[in-house]
């Protein structure tokens, strides 16, 4: 491999931004796959010498992320989502009419084509999603698979599909550019605040838009504000982090250990790998430099010294928005030296993921970002707030709720603790996705609308002729609901009241309260066609390829349960392994390092609890018929 | 030494005082009470990822307001348990902590980590080298299932990886526990094992084709909880409950490592470091690991010998006497000779009025566990008297009285008098004694030949570079016909003096020793961690340990 001086600039360019060396490994790694195609010997060490680390360990990430490959790519690279929301709309038998079509096998490289499943491509409510190269493509019928290999073969003719290796933005916003999208709003009960230029006709990414709509006032009133006061108002806001865990923000930011003398520092998670999930995509595209003023007067507030966005690696035109949009307000003294004229200073580094759900774990976002595989850190001694990014202090915030600071910071923490329900202030964003007539990302009051005029309001209701049968109200590993479940909520006043799912109201007590929880708001619709074993065999492949492997159960459990699923799905279940795959769930749950464990047990814990008959039926239907039969080639498959 | 602070814990419902700052399966342990782990390591950084070693954990609870202690209806302390199992290893033991250890949760949860573990695991005990000594044998025998669940396929990975000609690896047996990984970058100071792939399809693999050795590789091979990583020179040489353990000092260096020593039917098999957390910790050198290789080939001076015709013993030590006797000698000591030898001499040396002349071994101090002394026992010279200066390191000044007629007899321990400044003529001019354990080219010219010991062969102590006496045990017999050291010396002081010894054993030597050298008063009977003596006296000489002087296995 012969090293240009290009990529040798790029390179200590991308090392410059970071306050370690091996910090730069993720996105050294991108550069020198951009350029070289694969990791050879000589790449991996190459990489090895400009990061000062072993070639073990650049290999140890490269085995580790999916999206860096150790062999040559096909010119075409074709990633087709394989999880729960694009499986439903079809992608898996999209996958196979492609394969079919361009004569390469799934998982395989042939000619120019190299064709893949990938786990959640972020884009659930338009699938099913392929990306191609750097490009996305929404709502890839597979009826349309022939068509659109014939669209892939004309735009590589036409050298639209070549990979940019420019670091800008492409005008207009990349590739989430879907008309069919925009427009689909019910005013009625949407409130669009962090979403309040998606969707705008006349709306785009420049930082002269942001500006002329009043952007970037709150950050100018902000330098000049004491910290204390803001942190003040974010406490007093009682905004919940929006990244799945639901902890308060403002006291995220209290618990910084402000006294180690440590630099502090802020990274924006940006990650957002949880199926089911894609509304952090719509910020970052469409209205980069409200995410951007919203690190800057976080970052002012907990005095960092350097901020850091974590972007997943699927994103990468989100990437090329962000830097450009930084470098924009860079210039206009927003970011960098004296931010708007005070005294402080703040850079932000954009990082890129490289196909990694558990980097959206804070810790192992901050392995990942420290230059290594994404292993979730122990706690104690490993709380961000003390021991975070290089053992410092840090603060990970999520996209949204990084949105809400300029927002608390602007009407006060009062003012924002008012919005919807008290419990849990502020506006959602749900990520419709599944089996609805308007999938969608709709931003709604806390508590102020149910699941149900959610779902039948907003989104239209079930596809024609069918009957919703269950939901997943907040990404993939979130407890599943039964459309017919009934539940006891407490009212105000002390006294209680029989619900169905349809009547929980969308905040996070009522969904607390129903047994599961909000999670990253990403509500997966199932209607009365979905084997509910299918979707858990779905689920379950993607735990079992997403576990980062390193504590015991999680490494172990997922991927039996994944094996236990699929087998079923193929015919050859057992009616043991209905017990069994719940008691491997109870066995995984509690007893990892980091919170995914619970996450990779629920949906089977909940799906096997809630739909056990299913399970059984299904097992005892395959060993009647036996044989070949057993595997019903035309059934409902989902893996 | 200070007196630590101590903290009072519950432990399964009875009251106990520990040492605070330890964790809480170390304080578990103090007390008795095992928990099960893999990836926990005394010695090296947490990494709490094995899960084994959950247990409940809870604290008095407290008023959230006021602070204060809650009580239960009985004034007991209220507990405020963790809602999750929490890692032994990753929680220090606090005031008033509580911890379950034996309840379902725990044991369940064990149950389940050992279940999980063995599912891809290849289950190969019968032709596995570490069984025995497996910590995942042990654990399922104790805590597992007693039938499996399994019914998928297992994952396949690499097996037979040759890790720098010492190691093989078998990855379809690791449990990913990162011990050996930690252990590079702790000790060692690098990555070369590293985690691969993700998931249930996680390896640990060495970068192919790259520099991965290092002296103190073979250290993954004890910290392998199982059988992932075996060293090759002793894979499937023999079961370890066959072999009979002893403890020993590693003669590499002056680092003094505490070691074990594992043999059958008098033949070592491998040598495994032996904690000691004053000394070396947990670890040993590699090549530390194979100095008994030195004693095992066909260079084993096994007969004695006069004017190069094999004799009998008794006639042999009776010919050194007669040529002692002649006056003008020189007694060419050592420093692999244990402390007991060196008292003896040192009688011989003023009985006889011999001069004594000792040579330095030197080579390069690592930082760690190998010292620029390559000898172990340099310090006992000076506390027995042998040596006044650090020696040079030949014996030019020895030719040189042999040259002029001042030494006409040399009795020579162990040294090769060759390599160190004397010739063939010097051998001519003089009577050249050798005692040894090996042939070289000065017992091929030597008057008279002893075959001694071999330090695996006798017992005894050697003062290390700390100043710290260490004892160790006699591992293997002596093949037949070779003298026992201390007993040989002990009849050449004979002749001098009127008072014989009636015990002969090392025991009687020591006591007397101890009763006349007030440095090693208290060390009539050194415990396993040794003991450390006052060295101020020779605080002005200038000992080769560079900046190993002070490591203690862990930096």
């Amino acid at each position: 491999m012969e090293i240009s001086t290009e990529l040798e600039k790029r390179c200590d360019a991308l090392i410059a931004q970071y306050p370690r060396k091996r910090s730069a490994a993720m996105m050294i790694m991108h550069a020198i796959q951009e350029v070289h195609g694969y990791f050879d010997d000589d790449a991996i060490r190459y990489a090895a010498r400009k990061l000062e680390v072993e070639p073990i360990e650049v290999y140890g990430m490269l085995s580790f992320y999916p999206m860096y490959s150790s062999e040559p790519r096909g010119r075409i690279h074709i990633k087709v989502c394989r999880t729960l929301s694009c499986a439903m709309l079809g992608s898996i038998k999209l996958a196979h009419e492609i394969s079919k079509k361009i004569g390469c096998p799934i998982g395989s490289t042939k000619g120019v084509y190299t064709l893949e499943f990938v786990e959640c491509l972020g884009n659930c409510a338009r699938g099913p999603s392929v990306q191609v190269n750097d490009k996305l493509f929404d709502k890839v019928a597979p009826e349309d698979a022939e068509k659109f290999v014939e669209k892939l073969g004309a735009m590589d003719a036409a050298g639209e599909l070549a990979s940019q290796s420019t670091d800008s933005a492409p005008a207009g916003g990349g590739d989430f550019n879907s008309p069919s999208y925009r427009g689909e709003v019910m005013a009625v009960v949407e409130n669009r605040i962090i979403y309040e230029h998606i969707g705008l006709g006349d709306w785009n990414t420049s930082i002269e838009k942001y500006m002329s709509a009043g952007g970037y006032g709150v950050l100018r009133d902000t330098v000049k504000r004491p910290r204390q006061d803001l942190c003040a108002e974010m406490e007093k806001s009682k905004i919940k982090g929006r990244g799945g865990a639901g902890f308060p923000t403002g006291m995220k930011w209290k618990f910084l250990d402000r006294k180690s003398g440590k630099p502090i520092y802020l990274v924006c998670n940006a990650d957002e790998s949880e199926p089911g999930t894609c509304k952090d995509r719509q910020i970052i595209y469409e209205d980069p430099h409200k995410l951007i003023e919203g690190i800057m007067c976080t970052a002012y507030a907990i005095d960092a010294a350097q901020a850091f966005i974590y972007i997943r690696g699927e994103y990468i035109n989100g990437y090329r928005i962000l830097v450009e949009a930084i470098s924009e307000a860079r210039r206009m003294g927003f970011v960098g030296a004296g931010v708007c004229g005070s005294g402080y200073s703040c850079d932000i580094t954009v990082c890129r993921g490289a196909g990694c759900y558990v980097c959206g774990e804070e810790t192992g976002l901050i392995s990942s970002l420290a230059g290594g595989r994404a292993y979730p850190r122990i706690k104690p001694p490993y709380f961000p707030a003390v021991m975070g990014l290089y053992d410092c202090p840090t603060v990970v915030n999520n996209v949204e709720t990084l949105c809400w600071v300029p927002i608390v910071f602007s009407r006060g923490g009062d003012s924002v603790s008012k919005i919807g329900n008290p419990a849990d202030p502020g506006t959602h964003i749900w990520g419709v996705s599944g089996l609805v007539q308007k999938p969608g990302c709709y931003e709604i009051n806390s508590g102020e609308a149910t699941l149900g005029e959610l779902l039948y309001d907003l989104c239209g209701g079930p596809l024609a002729g069918r009957r919703f049968k269950a939901v997943i109200p907040g990404g993939s590993s979130m407890k599943i609901l039964k459309w017919d479940e009934k539940f006891i909520l407490k009212n105000p006043d002390g006294s209680s009241r029989e619900i169905r799912t349809e009547d929980i109201p969308l905040d996070a007590p009522s969904f607390q309260a129903c047994g599961t929880a909000v999670g990253s708001c990403g509500v997966i619709v199932m209607d009365n066609t979905v084997d509910m074993v299918e979707a858990l065999a779905n689920l379950n492949q993607f735990y079992a390829h997403e576990s980062c492997g390193q504590c015991t159960p999680c490494r172990e459990g997922t991927l039996w349960m994944s094996r236990i699923t699929r087998r079923i799905s193929e015919g050859w279940g057992r009616e043991e392994d209905v017990e069994l795959l719940a008691n491997i769930a109870d066995n995984i749950c509690g007893r990892t390092i980091c919170a995914l464990g619970e996450g990779a047990a629920w949906p089977t814990q909940s799906n096997v609890g809630k739909f056990r008959e299913e399970y059984y039926e299904k097992i005892r239907r395959q060993q009647t018929v036996g044989g070949q039969a057993r595997c019903d080639n035309n059934a409902y498959r989902l893996i | 030494m200070e007196e630590k602070q101590r903290v009072n814990i519950n432990v399964n419902g009875g009251e106990y005082s520990v040492e605070a700052g330890q964790n809480v399966l170390e304080a578990c342990r103090g007390i008795g009470v095992e928990i099960p782990y893999f990836c926990y390591h005394p010695s090296l950084k947490v990494a709490g990822s094995c899960r084994m070693c959950l247990v409940s954990i809870g604290m008095p609870a407290r008023d959230r307001a006021t602070g204060a202690l809650l009580k239960n209806e009985d004034g007991t302390a209220q507990i405020a348990w963790a809602p999750k199992l929490s890692i032994a290893c990753g929680t220090k033991v606090a005031e008033g902590m509580h911890i379950v250890t034996d309840s379902d949760a725990v044991k369940s949860c064990r149950q389940s980590v050992l279940e999980f573990l063995l599912l891809n695991h290849p289950l190969d005990c019968p032709i596995c080298d570490k069984a025995g000594e497996c910590k995942l044998q042990e654990y399922t025998h104790a805590y597992g299932r007693e039938n499996s669940r399994y019914v998928e396929r297992k994952n396949v990975k690499p097996k037979h990886v040759d890790v720098m000609g010492k190691i093989m690896l078998d990855s379809e047996r690791c449990i990913e526990c990162s011990r050996c990984i930690r252990f590079c970058e702790e000790f060692i100071g690098r990555s070369i094992f590293g985690f691969v792939k993700r998931g249930s399809r996680t390896e640990i693999a060495v970068y192919p084709g790259g520099d991965n050795d290092s002296n103190y590789l073979l250290n993954v091979v004890d910290g392998c909880p199982v059988g992932a990583l075996t060293e090759k020179a002793f894979r499937f040489k023999m079961r370890p409950w066959f072999l009979k353990v002893t403890d020993g000092i590693c003669a590499e260096s002056s680092a003094g490592v505490n070691t074990r020593v594992w043999s059958r039917n008098g033949e070592i098999y491998r040598v495994t470091p032996r904690r000691n957390d004053e000394v070396n910790g947990m670890f040993m050198s590699d090549s530390g690991r194979y100095v008994h290789l030195r004693f095992n080939d066909a260079n084993r001076l096994r007969q004695p010998r006069i004017d190069s015709t094999s004799c009998d013993l008794g006639y042999a030590v009776s010919r050194c006497m007669e040529i002692l006797k002649l006056g003008k000698v020189a007694i060419v000591a050592n420093g692999w000779q244990t402390l007991e030898e060196m008292f003896v001499l040192g009688e011989l040396s003023k009985a006889c009025g011999a001069e004594v002349y000792m040579v330095s071994h030197l080579g390069e101090d690592d930082g760690k566990l190998v010292s620029a002394d390559r000898t172990p026992n340099m310090r006992g010279a000076f506390v027995t008297g042998l040596l006044k200066d650090y020696p040079p390191a030949d014996l030019s000044l020895l030719a040189q009285k042999i040259d002029s007629g001042e030494i006409a007899t040399v009795l020579c321990l162990r040294e090769n008098l060759m390599g160190l400044g004397l010739t063939p003529g010097h051998f001519k001019a003089a009577h050249i004694i050798y005692c040894g354990s090996l042939e070289n080219p000065t017992s091929a010219s030597a008057k008279i030949c002893i075959p001694l010991r071999s330090e695996f062969e006798k017992e005894g102590m050697w003062i290390n570079r700390q100043w710290r006496v260490q004892k160790f045990s006699k591992a293997v017999d002596a093949p037949d016909g070779i003298a026992d050291d201390s007993r040989f010396l002990l009849s050449l002081l004979g002749e001098y003096t009127s008072s014989s010894w009636s015990d002969t054993s090392v025991r009687s030597i020591r006591e007397a020793m101890v009763s006349r050298i007030t440095m090693l008063s208290g060390c009539a009977d050194v415990g396993p961690n040794g003991v450390l003596i006052d060295s101020s006296s020779f605080a002005g000489i200038e000992f080769p340990e560079g900046k190993a002087y002070h490591f203690k296995g862990q930096e």
